[in-house]
């Protein structure tokens, strides 16, 4: 076959193959008495068998080389190449693809861009790359960094199997995360060839503010002093004049230190240039100190991203405590600060929509209060603000991680209520959001109705939204999705289509992986579909919610109304793709049926908009029974100590879930509703290193007014927030220092006691928490007396916080372990060290000889836009590269064969085939053809008399069958046949003398078995005749 | 220009269908006979053979993405513009010819397409709230575009979904959304008057999504949404309900979204149901001669189509929607 050729996967099974001989030789022997020819036919097929057995077994495959290349670009888009060279490269790729790739040949091209990281831009398919102005990965790549590691390992994976495979890298080859050596040798060995196109960086003067020094820890009142250094690589020993810039930042209120307009002018001589600053601080926080650099004259600095750098210094004074509250209701817990304060408490008052965006913010504070604050709040699509993921984690984190107290304070919009769900929060608090008990009638339905087709990646909106509405219900609330398939179509639970979340969260989660809505032709049918899912449930709230481009056809006015009078609302969220036409008919969907509107030009907004929406569902979880209710004690907690009852009564709460863990303790307890482990007012429990805690009614604003009038008030919730609080006592002799060299940070500890003698062989342990809020743990070892030192990785841009846990310290009352808290800043990226291309890298990869192929080029030119005809020439199609072989597994097919052939063997051996009917048949095609009588010649005569003999035998074998015990009548039939024989005779050859009789002594027990037979019947007879 | 060639699997079908129509008697006739007719609906008599199938979906030249509207000139080439904003004209066995973009996609797509009398491209410039004009060649006419303003007076749009020209050059628009009404226009682009209305009652629509007039000057409308056909004859002022028929279903004879229309010239109407998946047959009095088509992805099956068109030869090419591509058959 033309292309094709044989393999094998167990090769090593074709040895059986020298069985065959043998085979042949027992054979021979074997099958003798088969006559010549249909012996060589049987061990022919034999042999076959065996052949196919002894193939299959080395599962045997048919292979075709394939001269198809497939070329697949990787585009660095790291910050450190210029961007009019990274937009540059685009215009590469197309151009070279569609001047080289082989049309006829079917030759592929893809695209993959990376940064910190790879992402496919456009798989390999045989085509022209489009000419895009943007590239799609860009809107989530990271920059920052360099990581051809990635880049190449996905190219690995992306490729097809059936193509020869080359990369093309374009970059400047300064690499910061991974190793790509390592996987080039393993693509190399893989047969991927790679080119190598060299990013020419223009070679100028470069500043980079190294770091900002201060130290770690400091008091209040005391002198500090701030050091800025600075370098300065030019070219040509140039002196830059600029200006310098520190700022010191606390929470969101920045100070610049040096205002003075001349202060700010400095001269970088060529190297490291170092400025002090001397300052004093006199209130306790975190603060964070920038340095920003920024030349006179542009053309002195190459890079701007590395001209800024920061660190941060904890003072350290009363116990702080951030109390966030909602941006939409604001001054609802003005009396409880002003209470705290009353209490020698630091109280910061943020709202929700100026919320921290660092750990570095939380460091300040001892305690965290969220005091009812939603998850997402808002009115509108512009304004809607939540906490991200990433907030929440830092939350979680400081507390866990950390040792910071949090506290989360009730009021509507609080815990489930609040759609706070499914959070990690929800995991570090003592309570769970939402109600596991079917007699508590807390239950909301909500369907969602998805049509998002022509929007920008519309479908992955729409299941990115569907994901955060079904996480914000509760396992006894509804859901259902609907969508166009064809037809309006529930996602899941068709036909009833609104189920219960419970157990059923994960499938839902996966089918809206696979969910792709199609284009919904009008409103209606749907809605009709889902009012009548609504009234079939017993949900006390139900609501929908609409994601349209807003070209569907809209719902009829009398299902409008049926909604309204079901008191369901709906919501929609127009995605703004077709202007102010569609949003009117969702604007009038949402007013008929008393929902909220939304019109989305972020795409980004729609997760918080879902949010906002699935807490309309979780409005059950409120309880406010008439008249209210009075909570009891049911706990001795220290939170409580030297308070009694009676409590003051309360109008409302939150319902949650005492979660089912020894250490949380239930202090305050509402004796209804029924269920106790639903009426917690108060719990507390240990999470991580920190405490956490809750208070499910709200603070005086709402429904605890009567506790505002308590002579305990005070003592309450400044016992409950000081107990939270983070351990703030003495550090004892302890100092830590941080070091940053080479992408590690390096801790000292030095440990002195009261004496100030060395502590020697303490246990500490450390952890530390990247900017991705990754925690990893930070060994530290004892390396002097009193000296203990641990190192850590830190190769991303951000804040890194280490807490190190010492033994708690003599004497003090806190049993806790005392923690030790530092950090380190790294201001930019080793992206932005880099300034020139790393050309040796380049070649390195470019050597490497593929195996059964040419090494790669290097391919040098200029890479500008429209002025790129150099790297054009060099053909990154050529075919120098092992061809692909693809291999199709046959052994199944070849014993399918080889059960047919055995079937053929068995056959050949136990079944003789006559052809006497051959020459008959021969004769009469003659006669045919001939148009003649053709004597029949002897042979065919004798054939036929054999023919009739053996019909004859037959037939005297089925009598003789039947009537075993009539010898006399086969002997007449033989004489018969002998009559017929000696008639044909006549006209024929002798015939062949008859057989000899066989032996005797057989037919002598033949014969006297019959007679006994015979004569056993004779005296039966006579036995019956004489009876 | 350059033409595209076919995918694999395109070049396949039409190997195999062209042999089989050349090769009358052969038995590979009745193979691919049969194959053909695999793709009939069990309900009612059908009679439809495929013959070809034939794009990909892609960006790229001649390739399709979600292909929404389609018209053919009198030589039988086939103008679809798809999800991309792109006009993308092929010869009738699928070779891409030429193509061009329209001005504005950033709201949305066109999603109708037609010929007027004078043999220019009318294209309902949905989610631009007009009709623009271009050349067959790819020229816009920008001094034919009517409307460009979203409103409802007389020469604002909505989402206009078709335009179609009288014997006496009149342009009749149709639109839906909020107001689901046909417009008509002076050959010089003035309005002259409208009716409909979002509704089910007769006479109003609800996304008429189609419209093609017939010789006698009688304007057949798909109103989709309502699953009827109705037809007015526009020589009166008001245009009057002559005629109607359609009720929501799959049964023959029922429709489930009809999204084009197109006559053969030989007193039968042709619907493409983009929920029922198929094709169907009409006498011009509504009675169901046939359809062809059912839901899948193989050749031969249907996903939400969104248009047809037949050829001088009376074979029906219909654009197949969700699959990215053109299925052509007998009938």
């Amino acid at each position: 076959m033309a292309g094709w050729e044989i393999g094998f996967v167990k090769p090593w099974y074709l040895l059986l193959l020298l069985v065959i001989p043998a085979v042949w030789l027992l054979s021979f022997k074997s099958l003798s008495g088969l006559g010549r020819y249909r012996r060589l036919v049987a061990m022919s097929l034999r042999t076959l068998v065996l052949l196919l057995i002894i193939l299959a077994l080395s599962e045997v495959q048919l292979l075709q080389k394939s001269k198809k290349l497939t070329v697949i670009y990787l585009l660095d888009q790291s910050q450190s190449i210029p961007v009019d060279q990274r937009e540059a490269m685009m215009e590469y790729v197309v151009r070279d693809v569609a001047k080289h790739r082989n049309i006829d040949r079917r030759d592929r091209a893809g695209l993959i861009v990376f940064g910190r990281e790879a992402k496919i831009e456009v798989p390999p398919f045989d085509d022209d790359i489009p000419a895009v102005g943007v590239l799609d990965s860009f809107v989530d790549l990271n920059t920052d960094a360099t990581n051809m590691e990635a880049a190449l390992k996905l190219a690995q994976a992306s490729f097809p199997e059936d193509a020869s495979k080359r990369v093309v890298v374009v970059t400047d080859g300064n690499e910061n995360i991974g190793d790509v050596r390592t996987v080039a040798r393993m693509l190399a060995e893989n047969e991927i060839g790679i080119d190598g196109v060299p990013i020419e960086l223009d070679a100028r003067s470069e500043i980079r503010v190294e770091k900002v020094a201060m130290p770690v820890d400091a008091r209040k009142g005391q002198p500090l002093q701030t050091r800025v250094v600075i370098s300065n690589d030019s070219r040509e020993g140039k002196t830059v004049r600029g200006r310098l810039k520190l700022s010191r930042q606390d929470g969101s209120r920045t100070v610049l230190l040096n205002e003075d307009p001349a202060s700010q002018l400095v001269d970088l001589k060529p190297g490291k240039n170092v400025f002090t600053f001397q300052h004093q601080i006199d209130q306790s926080a975190v603060y964070t100190f920038s340095a920003e650099f920024t030349p006179l004259d542009p053309q002195d600095d190459l890079m701007t991203q590395n001209n800024r750098a920061s660190t941060f210094t904890h003072v350290r004074g009363e116990g702080r405590v951030l109390l966030i509250e909602d941006w939409e209701n604001q001054g609802e817990f003005d009396y409880l600060a002003d209470r705290l304060r009353r209490m020698k408490l630091e109280v910061t008052v943020q709202p929700s929509d100026q919320l921290f965006t660092s750990m570095a913010e939380l460091q300040g504070y001892d305690t965290v209060i969220l005091a009812n604050v939603p998850r997402s709040s808002g009115s509108d699509a512009s304004t809607v603000t939540n906490f991200s993921d990433a907030q929440i984690a830092m939350l979680v984190r400081n507390t866990q991680q950390l040792g910071c107290g949090l506290i989360m304070m009730g009021g509507p919009n609080s815990f489930g209520a609040g759609g706070w769900s499914n959070t990690e929060l929800e995991k570090a608090m003592p309570v769970d959001f939402q109600i596991k008990n079917a007699k508590v009638q807390a239950v909301g339905a909500l369907v969602l109705m998805m049509h998002a087709s022509e929007m920008a990646q519309g479908n992955y909106w729409q299941k990115v939204t569907a994901r955060e509405a079904i996480k914000a219900l509760g396992p006894m609330d509804y859901c259902g999705l609907l969508h166009w398939s064809g037809t309006d179509n529930w996602l899941w639970g068709a036909p009833r289509g609104l189920v219960r979340i419970s157990g059923r969260r994960k499938g839902m989660l996966g089918r809206l992986d696979r969910m792709t809505p199609g284009d919904m032709p009008q409103f209606d049918p749907g809605m009709r579909t889902a009012l009548l899912a609504f009234n079939r449930c017993k949900a006390s709230v139900k609501h929908m919610i609409i994601i349209s481009d807003g070209d569907p056809s809209p719902p009829s006015r009398a299902t409008l109304i049926r909604y309204k009078a079901a008191k369901i609302k709906v919501s929609t969220v127009a995605v703004g793709t077709h202007g102010p036409a569609g949003s009117n008919i969702l604007q009038n969907i949402a007013n008929v049926t008393g929902g909220k509107y939304y019109q989305v030009t972020n795409p980004k907004a729609l997760p918080r908009i879902y949010q906002r929406e699935a807490r309309r569902v979780a409005r059950p979880l409120i309880y406010e029974p008439a008249g209210g209710v009075t909570p009891g004690i049911v706990y001795p907690h220290e939170v409580l100590d030297g308070i009694s009852e009676p409590l003051p009564r309360t109008a409302g709460f939150v319902m949650t879930s005492v979660k089912d863990n020894p250490l949380v303790e239930v202090a305050i307890r509402s004796p209804r509703p029924g269920s106790p482990k639903n009426a917690t007012i108060l719990a507390t429990w240990t999470y991580g290193l920190g405490r956490t805690a809750v208070w499910t009614t709200d603070a005086g604003h709402r429904w605890a007014n009567a506790w505002t009038e308590w002579e305990s008030y005070d003592k309450l919730f400044s016992q409950l927030v000081r107990w939270s609080m983070r351990p703030t006592g003495d550090r004892g002799k302890f100092t830590v220092a941080t070091n940053m060299k080479d992408g590690r940070v390096q801790v000292i500890v030095t440990a002195l006691d009261e004496n100030d003698e060395f502590l020697n062989f303490l246990n500490l342990s450390g952890t530390a928490i990247g900017p991705d809020l990754e925690t990893f743990e930070v060994p530290i070892r004892q390396t002097a007396p009193g000296r203990y030192v641990g190192e850590f990785p830190a190769d991303q841009q951000g804040s890194y916080f280490l807490n190190i846990l010492a033994p708690p310290a003599a004497g003090s009352k806190d049993t806790r372990p005392q923690t030790l808290q530092a950090g380190v800043s790294v201001p930019y990226s080793a992206e932005f060290r880099e300034q020139e291309t790393n050309q040796a890298l380049l070649t390195g990869l470019a050597a490497l000889k593929p195996k059964q192929g040419k090494a790669g080029e290097l391919i040098i030119g200029r890479m500008q836009r429209g002025q790129m005809s150099q790297l054009l020439e060099t053909d990154t199609y050529r075919p120098d590269l092992a061809p692909a072989i693809s291999a199709q597994d046959v052994w199944p097919q070849v014993m399918l064969f080889c059960a047919c052939l055995f079937c053929a063997d068995v056959f050949v051996r136990r079944v003789t085939i006559g052809f006497e009917w051959l020459s008959p048949l021969m004769l009469k095609i003659k006669e045919r053809l001939g148009g003649g009588q053709v004597e029949p010649d002897d042979d065919g005569r004798l054939s036929r008399l054999r023919n009739q003999k053996a019909i004859i035998s037959e037939r005297l074998d089925e009598r003789r069958s039947a009537a075993r015990f009539e010898p006399q009548l086969e002997e007449q039939d033989a004489l018969n046949l002998d009559e017929v024989l000696d008639d044909v005779g006549s006209a024929a050859p002798a015939p062949p003398p008859r057989p000899s009789a066989p032996s005797s002594a057989p037919s002598e027990e033949e014969e006297s078995y019959t007679s006994r037979l015979l004569k056993a019947k004779k005296d039966a007879w006579k036995d019956k005749n004489n009876e | 220009m350059k033409s595209r060639p076919l995918s694999t699997r395109t070049q396949k079908h039409r190997q195999g269908g062209g042999a089989a129509v050349r090769q009358s008697g052969g038995l590979l006739f009745l193979l691919i006979a049969c194959w053909g007719l695999l793709g009939c609906t069990n309900e009612g008599p059908s009679s439809g053979r495929l013959e070809l199938t034939w794009g990909s979906r892609g960006v790229g030249k001649g390739q399709l993405q979600k292909p929404r509207a389609m018209a053919i000139d009198d030589k039988d080439q086939l103008y679809i513009v798809d999800f991309t904003g792109r006009i993308q004209v092929f010869s009738r066995d699928g070779e891409y010819l030429r193509g061009w973009r329209t001005p504005a996609v950033k709201n949305g797509k066109p999603s109708g397409l037609s010929f007027d009398r004078a043999g220019d491209l009318v294209v309902a410039d949905t989610h631009y709230f007009r009709v623009l004009f271009y050349t067959p060649e790819g020229k816009l006419l920008k001094e034919r575009t009517i409307g460009g303003e979203c409103g409802h007076g007389p020469g604002q749009f909505n989402f206009v979904t078709d335009a179609v020209q009288d014997s006496q050059d009149n342009f009749y628009i149709a639109e839906y959304g909020e107001y689901d009404r046909v417009q008509k226009f002076s050959p010089q682009g003035e309005f002259i008057l409208q009716w409909g209305g979002h509704g089910e009652a007769l006479g109003q629509f609800v996304r008429p999504q189609n419209m093609i007039i017939d010789e006698q000057d009688r304007l057949w409308v798909a109103d989709a949404c309502n699953h009827r056909i109705q037809v007015f004859d526009v020589t009166q002022n008001p245009p009057r309900l002559v005629k109607h028929w359609g009720e929501f279903g799959a049964a023959p004879g029922k429709l489930n979204y009809p999204y084009d229309l197109a006559f053969d010239g030989r007193g039968h109407l042709y619907i493409c149901e983009f929920g029922n998946h198929r094709v169907q047959k009409f006498t011009l009095d509504g009675e169901s001669l046939g359809c062809w088509g059912v839901g899948g992805h193989k050749p031969g099956e249907l996903f939400n189509p969104w248009a047809l068109v037949i050829d001088r030869r009376g074979r029906v090419h219909i654009l197949d929607t969700y699959n990215h591509r053109v299925q052509r058959i007998v009938l």
